[in-house]
């Protein structure tokens, strides 16, 4: 049995459940419900010590609200920042929705495993994200954009409820200007001011090319989502383990101890969140 | 290991040499039951219990226990320090060592919780060999055998006990605090006739052959919407059962709003909020859904990760279970496809 010698709360190995203070640097306001909080580890060794792969997760605890799992939206590459994107949902993301620039929240983490981008590097890349599913592949995507040169094909398809409801919209704007990215924005219900696609993310399928032997494909969103995305991928020939998918389940610990986010016979927290649809079609209930 | 005999009449001079330097916990009678308490006085020391009401997690992982306390105005933690006085749990059965063991195994690992292995680590455990009760089917999972996780472990030979001491600390205590003397041939072949017999003991069987195949293959199965029209869920089965270590965790402010704990408390995943998430959904809103992922990741979950089954045959859940809903029942209902 190991030993665990005196809990001292500057070891950052000793008590996984010690959440390390963090200052909100930057608080962007994305939609009505969505807000994009920078935040700063603010002792220097918990900091340089995260290290985390996008598709990972944080605990973000405010102290006398509790902690919400909660996915890291800004690449690895952007050193010493991380970037969250928060839909006001209830208690603790509630109570960061009403924190300031310059307060102080808390982080564990970093946790789960995460996307697969070194084995992506030297493929396509397909990304399909519905409404707060954005999150998680933001990371990725900008982590890509960072290392561009070594992908082939990248296409992005988001599809969101309304325009008021698409996230990054501003980032996203200028991207469809670029070639180096396919990307195709897509609501359910479009308003005067919307030029894109309209209907549901799966419809844009027609409009995209796929080379099946060297594609990769990600997927985020709302649980019913997933199954009719796989479909599509499945119609395009590719392959169910260069497919993956991000899960969201109830969590408390995002440790591997408090068994809330299990799923079929593995837990999403450490298990996941990221899985392979091989992996997923063997959890029992996962799609 | 290393082994001594000790006399039955010279046992409370072991528990009274323990109490002067360790707490002793230990199997006590309560309104007809028995419990685990601190023993008060050897004299209410009850090695011919049956099982207990509660397993001895509790000693390691308490039904409620404080994390750390913070302070609001900067988000700081200002004291996670767990404190541990020396204990020793005192006639643990065979299940119940077997049962730590797999604990162990959660609550190590990447992540090791600070809270259960300092407690682990300064407490010792002295096991007793048992009679197999009505309820009990350990022998389905062979965890009515022990062969480490404790310090002692003493098998009941009449007017004296063969001791097992696992342990350097183990051996440290017999020798310290008993009159004892060393094993001869006619105490092992002793030892060796009552282990038999204790196996022969046993007639509760049940077949678990391909379990986790079963659980995968017959995942839709009609058993399960039998049990979770039955089940309550009250969560009596996992408060009981040694193995089960879920829990929430949950802030508590101080009347002065600026300071707090943070708890965690045992949790059930019978109860129905368990994996319920944000924006109403509940991945397991159906009873017959949760009563399955019980079976689903004590038979499998746990098992793909650490090759054993998270069961260990105490049979506390079937006695304390309203709807009289028995893990062997469910197994054989999944082999057999019929619920009686
Ligand atoms: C891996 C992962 C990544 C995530 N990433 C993000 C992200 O990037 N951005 C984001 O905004 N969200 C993300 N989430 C979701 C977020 O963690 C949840 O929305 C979380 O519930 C928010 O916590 P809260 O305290 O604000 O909400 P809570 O106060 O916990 O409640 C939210 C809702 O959950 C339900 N609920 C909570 N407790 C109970 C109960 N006891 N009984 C029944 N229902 C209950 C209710 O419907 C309630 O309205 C992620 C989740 C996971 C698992
Ligand atoms: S599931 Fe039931 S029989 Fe098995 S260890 Fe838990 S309480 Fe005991
Ligand atoms: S003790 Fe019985 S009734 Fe209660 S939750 Fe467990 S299986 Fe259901
Ligand atoms: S969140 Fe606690 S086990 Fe996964």
């Amino acid at each position: 049995m190991s030993t665990t010698q005196g809990v001292a709360a500057r070891d950052i190995q000793a008590n996984p459940y010690h959440p390390w203070p963090a200052r909100i640097t930057s608080i962007t306001n994305l939609t009505d419900k969505e807000k994009l909080f920078e935040l700063r580890l603010i002792d220097e060794d918990v900091r340089e010590a995260f290290e985390f792969q996008s598709g990972q997760f944080v605990e973000l605890s405010i102290f006398g609200v509790g902690e919400a799992p909660i996915s890291i939206s800004s690449a690895p590459s952007k050193q010493g920042f991380i970037e969250l994107c928060v839909r006001d949902s209830g208690d603790v993301t509630g109570a960061l929705h009403a924190k300031q620039c310059g307060d102080v929240v808390g982080l564990r983490g970093p946790y789960g495993r995460g996307f697969p981008f070194e084995e992506m590097k030297g493929h396509d890349v397909l990304l399909v994200a519905g409404g707060l599913g954005i999150a998680p592949l933001k990371s990725l995507i900008n982590h890509i954009h960072d290392e561009r040169h070594e992908f082939g094909k990248v296409t992005i398809l988001y599809g969101s409820r309304n325009p008021a409801e698409v996230l990054f919209r501003y980032q996203f704007d200028m991207w469809k200007h670029r070639d180096d990215f396919d990307l195709i924005l897509t609501v359910d219900q479009p308003d005067d001011t919307w030029d894109g696609e309209t209907g549901l993310v799966t419809k844009l399928f027609d409009q995209i090319d796929v080379d099946p032997d060297n594609t990769y494909g990600a997927i985020c969103g709302p649980p019913v989502m997933y199954k009719y995305v796989i479909d599509e991928m499945r119609k395009k020939d590719m392959d169910v383990d260069r497919i993956y998918v991000s899960f969201e389940r109830r969590m408390k610990c995002g440790i591997g101890k408090c068994g809330h986010c299990g799923v079929g016979h593995q837990y999403t927290c450490v298990d996941g969140p990221v899985f392979n649809y091989w992996e997923a079609m063997n959890l029992q209930g996962a799609i | 290991m290393f082994f001594r005999v000790i006399d039955k009449v010279r046992l409370p001079d072991l528990v009274r040499g323990l109490a002067t330097e360790y707490e002793v916990i230990a199997p006590v009678e309560k309104d007809g039951r028995f419990v685990y308490a601190p023993l008060e006085d050897p004299g209410l020391l009850r090695l011919d219990y049956d099982t207990t009401l509660l397993p001895p997690k509790k000693w390691f992982f308490p039904a409620e226990e404080t994390l750390m306390r913070f302070r609001v105005a900067d988000n700081e933690v200002l004291n996670d320090e767990v404190a541990v006085a020396p204990r020793v749990l005192f006639g643990l059965h065979p299940c119940d060592i077997n049962a730590l063991l797999l604990m162990d195994n959660v609550f190590t690992g990447k992540y090791p919780d600070p809270y259960y292995m300092r407690r682990r680590e300064k407490t010792l455990l002295i096991g007793v060999s048992c009679t197999p009760s009505d309820t009990c089917f350990c022998n389905v999972w062979d965890t009515n055998e022990v062969h480490w996780g404790f310090d002692v472990f003493l098998t009941d030979m009449g007017d004296r006990y063969f001791a097992s001491c696992r342990t350097v600390k183990g051996a440290e205590i017999i020798d310290r605090f008993v009159e004892n003397r060393a094993v001869i041939d006619e105490d092992t072949r002793e030892f060796q006739s009552v282990v038999h017999d204790f196996k022969d003991a046993f007639h509760r069987d049940v077949d678990t052959t391909q379990l986790p195949v079963l659980l995968d293959a017959k995942f839709d199965s009609p058993i399960w919407d039998e049990f979770g029209e039955k089940c309550l869920s009250c969560g009596a089965c996992s408060m009981v059962c040694p193995t089960c270590y879920c829990f929430d965790v949950h802030d508590r402010l101080d009347p002065d709003q600026k300071s707090g704990v943070r708890a965690r408390t045992w949790d059930s995943c019978q109860f129905k909020e368990f994996a319920a998430v944000a924006h109403g959904q509940n991945f397991r809103d159906s009873r017959a859904s949760r009563v399955k992922y019980r079976y689903y990741h004590k038979q499998w979950g746990y098992l793909s990760k650490f090759e054993r089954v998270l069961c260990v045959g105490c049979g506390r859940c079937a006695r304390a279970c309203p709807a009289g809903i028995n893990p062997v029942n469910v197994i054989a209902a999944l082999q057999t496809g019929e619920v009686r």
